[in-house]
């Protein structure tokens, strides 16, 4: 998959978590989460659940630590569908 | 060191799901998840946990500048008193949490004899640093008192150490 399609992707995720729409409409890399989006961090779990099941991988604790970002979120999804 | 963190119960019924299949899983210990599956009501001891592990992130994160989102290396331990104890990696917090049928509202510590000199504080401006950090600026001397600050829903907390002068 390109990375700008996972990164569509991603948004779709996220849109419901948002409480940001002005920084949910300029989503790119270096989006935070937390900083950027306002994303509660229990709905965090949401997001890695979401992308666990759409992408159908498993996020260990390891990488989910470092899913504060797209960037990172991309990154770990990329290894993690290449390695299936 | 302080952190706090209060939870709008009925803003978590609207924005979390924590039924939903990995979700307990992803946020909680094995034992954690042990007491809730105990527990008479579920739904106050897991935001209780919760509001624990956020209100130490603030601590931990001040303390060594680390970010990281990995709540089970959070462990808490919470009786049936209102006091907790909690680690993350190797390092000690206590908590005391006040939980009423409206909010979960946890104010945490790195010293047990601290967490009874924590006070709230209303209306008054918070000043950030360059990390975001939250403080307090005293009128007379403009000195800076770091403070933790959470807001969910309708709830606004601003918790500050008594300063002993």
């Amino acid at each position: 998959m390109e990375k700008q399609q996972l990164i569509q992707e991603l948004k779709i995720i996220i849109k419901p978590y948002t409480t940001n729409i002005e920084a949910y409409e300029a989503l790119n890399e270096t989006t935070d989460f937390i900083k950027d989006l306002n994303i509660n961090s229990a709905n965090l779990v949401d997001i890695v659940l979401d992308i666990e099941e759409k992408f159908d991988i498993v996020i260990d604790n390891e990488n989910m630590e470092r899913m504060l970002d797209v960037k990172t979120a991309v990154e770990i999804i990329e290894v993690k569908l290449s390695a299936k | 060191m302080i952190g706090n963190d209060v939870i709008d119960l009925a803003q978590t019924r609207r924005e979390s799901n924590w039924q939903r299949r990995g979700f307990l899983d992803k946020l909680f210990t094995t034992d954690e998840q042990l007491q809730i599956s105990n527990h008479i009501n579920p739904e106050t001891i897991i935001w209780t946990l919760w509001s624990m592990k956020e209100a130490v992130y603030k601590i931990y994160n001040r303390q060594t500048g680390i970010r990281a989102f990995n709540p089970k290396k959070i462990v808490c331990k919470f009786n049936n008193t209102n006091i907790g104890t909690v680690s993350c990696n190797e390092k000690l917090y206590f908590t005391r949490t006040i939980s009423t049928n409206k909010y979960i509202y946890t104010i945490a510590t790195i010293s047990k004899k601290k967490l009874s000199e924590i006070i709230e504080l209303q209306d008054i401006p918070v000043i950030k640093d360059l990390n975001g950090l939250p403080y307090v600026a005293d009128k007379n001397t403009k000195m800076l008192y770091p403070i933790s600050v959470s807001h969910h829903g309708d709830f606004y907390k601003i918790a500050a150490l008594k300063i002993n002068d």
